[in-house]
C-alpha cells in the first residue's frame, strides 16, 4: 500500500456531520399523530402496536393513514399531512373505509373550514388515491401479496418516483392458529416446505427484510395482545371474606391482578420489531366537561424503547385525540 | 397457468420453458392473491354495494346506526332465552319483506319457526288488522331459506356450496341473497374448542374467514348467535374465549327482563361508533 493509500485510509471518507445531513435528508422522520408521536420514527423501522381486544388499535392505525395521506400543502393551504402512500395489508378483515373517509373529511374540514364542497371532495379523492389496500384470508395469500409487493413498487417507482412509503399489516397473529394447526398437512413433493407457524413468519421476515433494503418503509404492524391474570384463584378466594374490605388488602389484590400479556410470536418476528408500543383500555371512564357522554379511554405505553410515560387517549369521530 | 399466459406478453422472459418449469415442479401461480384496491375503489364500492339491511327493530337499528351493514359479521350474545333466536326471526321477515331480498338461516338447534315468520310479516306489512294476501306472503317467505346444521363441517359445506352459487350468480349478474343468519354458531363451535390444542381455534378462525370473505365479495350482512358465560363479579360475557373477539365487526349483548317482552342490549364493540351504549326495545307477541 502506498503512502497516499493509507493516507486516506486513516482520514475517512466523511466526517460525521456529513453523514448526519446525507442520513436526515435520505431517511426523513415521520411525525404521527398521538399516541406514536413520542419517538421519531424513520423508514425501515417496524413498529409493533400489541394489545387487547378492544384497544383501538385499528383507529389508531386509520389515524396513522389519515394523516400519511393529506399532502403538506395543497392549492395554498396547508393541510400538515406528509403526502406519502400507504400500504394496507388487511389480515383481520375488519377495515372500514368509511371510517378512513369520515376521518379524513373532520380534517380536511378542520382546516378549510366548511367552504367550497368541490375543493374538499377533490382533496379528499386525492388522498384516497395515495391508499392502497389488500385482504388476505390466508397465510398463502399474505405471502403471495409480499412476494409481489417488490414488483409493485418496482412500477411505481419508475412510475411516480415516490418513495417512502407507510406498510401497515392489521393483526399480523390472524392467522396464528390455523397455522398451528397445519403444522402435519404436507404440501405435495418432497421438496417443499411443511407450512407451520414458524415458517410462515420466517418468510415472512424475511421478505419485509428484502424489501426494506430495497424499498425503504415504515412498517406499522398491530398485535392482538392475549391476556392472562395471575390473580384469579386468589380473587375468588378474597370473594369468601368480603369483611376484609380493608385498604390494605384491596390494594394487594389490584397489583395481583395486574395482566401479563403472553409473547405468543416466534422469536424471529421479535427481533425483527424494532419499536413496540402497548395499548390497553383503561378502567376509568373520563367524564370530559363537553361531551355528554362518558368517553372510553385508553392507554398507551412504549415497551420498546422503555419509556415511564403513559398517555391516555379517547377516540371520537374525528379520531384519536390525546387527552393528558 | 392461466395468468402466467397473460404475463407473457408483458414480460417475453416468461417464455414456454419457464411456464413448463413451473409447471413440472408445483408452482402455481393463478388466483392466489387478489389485486390491491385503491382508496378510491374502495369508497365507490362502499357507497354503491354495501348497503345497511334494516333490522325491523328501531331500538337495534339505531344502536347499529341503521342496522346489519353489508360486508360485515355482526355477533348476538345472550344469556337462553333472551331472545337471541326472536330477533333473527324478526330480522330475516324484515329483511325478506322491506329489503327484497334472499336470506339463508342456518339453525343449529331446530328453532326456526315458519309460523312465527309469516306473524312477523304479517306485524310488518300491515300494522292494522288484516292479513298479508298469501300469494305476496308465499312469494316472501320463498326468500328465506333454512338449512338446518348440527356440526361445523356440514356448515363449512353449506358456505362451501353457497360460495360457488354465489360466483355463478355474480358472473351472470343477479345477486339474489342479502343476508346470512347461523343461529347458533356457539353451539358449533364449543364442541371443538379445547382448553389446549389449537385445531379447534383454527376451525374457528377458518370459519369466520369464510363468513368475512362472503360477506366482502358477495356483499351480504351476516349475522351469528352467541351464548354467554359467567365472568368477572357474576357478570355474564359473551362465550369462545379471547381468539374469538377480534372475529366480528360489530358485537352485541342482549338480556331480557324476567318475564316480560322488554329487551335490553348494549354495545360491546363497532368499528365507527363508541362502544357502551344500550338501547331497549319491545318485541310484540
Amino acid at each position: 500500500m502506498s503512502e497516499a493509500d493509507v493516507k486516506s485510509w486513516i482520514n475517512g471518507d466523511e466526517s460525521a456531520k456529513r453523514m448526519l445531513d446525507r442520513v436526515l435528508t435520505s431517511r426523513p422522520s415521520f411525525s404521527l399523530p398521538p399516541p406514536l408521536h413520542r419517538i421519531p420514527l424513520r423508514v425501515a423501522n417496524v413498529v409493533e402496536i400489541a394489545g387487547p381486544s378492544p384497544s383501538a388499535k385499528t383507529q389508531i392505525l386509520t389515524q396513522t393513514a389519515v394523516s400519511c395521506v393529506l399532502p403538506k400543502v395543497w392549492n395554498g393551504v396547508h393541510y400538515g399531512g406528509l403526502g406519502r402512500p400507504v400500504l394496507y395489508i388487511d389480515l383481520d378483515c375488519r377495515f372500514d373505509v368509511l371510517r378512513l373517509v369520515e376521518m379524513l373529511r373532520h380534517r380536511i374540514v378542520q382546516v378549510n373550514g366548511c367552504s367550497s364542497t368541490a375543493g374538499n371532495e377533490e382533496i379528499l379523492k386525492l388522498s384516497m388515491r395515495q391508499f392502497s389496500y389488500i385482504r388476505c384470508y390466508d397465510s398463502f395469500e399474505l405471502l403471495a401479496t409480499l412476494k409481489t409487493l417488490h414488483h409493485r413498487l418496482q412500477k411505481e417507482k419508475e412510475s411516480n418516483g415516490i418513495g417512502g412509503h407507510l406498510l401497515m399489516i392489521d393483526s399480523i397473529g390472524a392467522f396464528h392458529w390455523v397455522d398451528r394447526a397445519s403444522t402435519t398437512l404436507p404440501l405435495g413433493g418432497k421438496n417443499r416446505k411443511c407450512l407451520s407457524l414458524q415458517n410462515v413468519l420466517e418468510i415472512v421476515v424475511e421478505d419485509l427484510r428484502k424489501l426494506l433494503l430495497i424499498h425503504p418503509m415504515l412498517v406499522i404492524v398491530t398485535k392482538t395482545a392475549i391476556v392472562g391474570t395471575t390473580g384469579n384463584e386468589v380473587k375468588r378466594n378474597f370473594k369468601r371474606w368480603p369483611s376484609s374490605g380493608t385498604p390494605d388488602t384491596s390494594s394487594e389484590l389490584e397489583r395481583l391482578q395486574k395482566p401479563y400479556f403472553r409473547e405468543y410470536m416466534p422469536s424471529i418476528w421479535q427481533s425483527f420489531v424494532t419499536h413496540r408500543i402497548l395499548v390497553q383500555g383503561s378502567d376509568d371512564h373520563l367524564a370530559m366537561p363537553k361531551s355528554q357522554e362518558n368517553d372510553l379511554a385508553y392507554v398507551s405505553e412504549w415497551l420498546l424503547p422503555r419509556l415511564n410515560i403513559l398517555d391516555k387517549f379517547v377516540v371520537r369521530d374525528a379520531g384519536v385525540f390525546l387527552v393528558s | 397457468m392461466a395468468s402466467l399466459k397473460r404475463l407473457e406478453t408483458e414480460f417475453p422472459i416468461l417464455d414456454r420453458d419457464f411456464q413448463s418449469f413451473c409447471a413440472l415442479r408445483g408452482i402455481f401461480t393463478d388466483g392466489l392473491h387478489r389485486p390491491w384496491s385503491n382508496g378510491v375503489e374502495l369508497m365507490e364500492d362502499a357507497q354503491k354495494n354495501k348497503h345497511v339491511l334494516s333490522t325491523g327493530c328501531e331500538g337495534m337499528d339505531f344502536l347499529l346506526r341503521g342496522g346489519l351493514h353489508k360486508g360485515q359479521v355482526t355477533e348476538l350474545a345472550g344469556p337462553s332465552s333472551s331472545g337471541k333466536t326472536q330477533f333473527c326471526l324478526l330480522t330475516a321477515s324484515t329483511v325478506a319483506y322491506k329489503h327484497m331480498g334472499g336470506v339463508i338461516y342456518l339453525d343449529t338447534g331446530n328453532s326456526f319457526s315458519a309460523k312465527r315468520i309469516a306473524q312477523f310479516l304479517n306485524q310488518i306489512s300491515r300494522p292494522a288488522f288484516d292479513e298479508m294476501q298469501p300469494i305476496v306472503l308465499q312469494k316472501v317467505m320463498n326468500s328465506i331459506l333454512c338449512q338446518s346444521v348440527f356440526d361445523i363441517f356440514s356448515m363449512f359445506d353449506v358456505l362451501h356450496c353457497l360460495e360457488s352459487k354465489l360466483k355463478s350468480q355474480m358472473c351472470r349478474g343477479d345477486n339474489d341473497e342479502i343476508l346470512i343468519i347461523i343461529d347458533s354458531i356457539s353451539s358449533l363451535i364449543t364442541p371443538i374448542l379445547g382448553s389446549s390444542g389449537s385445531q379447534g381455534r383454527a376451525l374457528m378462525v377458518s370459519a369466520m374467514s369464510l363468513l368475512k370473505k362472503l360477506a366482502h365479495e358477495y356483499n351480504l350482512a351476516v349475522l351469528v348467535t352467541n351464548h354467554t358465560v359467567g365472568g368477572d363479579g357474576g357478570i355474564p360475557k359473551p362465550a369462545l374465549g379471547e381468539s374469538w373477539k377480534t372475529l366480528t365487526h360489530v358485537r352485541l349483548l342482549l338480556s331480557r327482563d324476567c318475564g316480560s317482552d322488554t329487551y335490553h342490549v348494549s354495545l360491546l364493540k363497532h368499528p365507527s361508533a363508541a362502544s357502551g351504549k344500550a338501547a331497549k326495545f319491545i318485541i310484540n307477541n
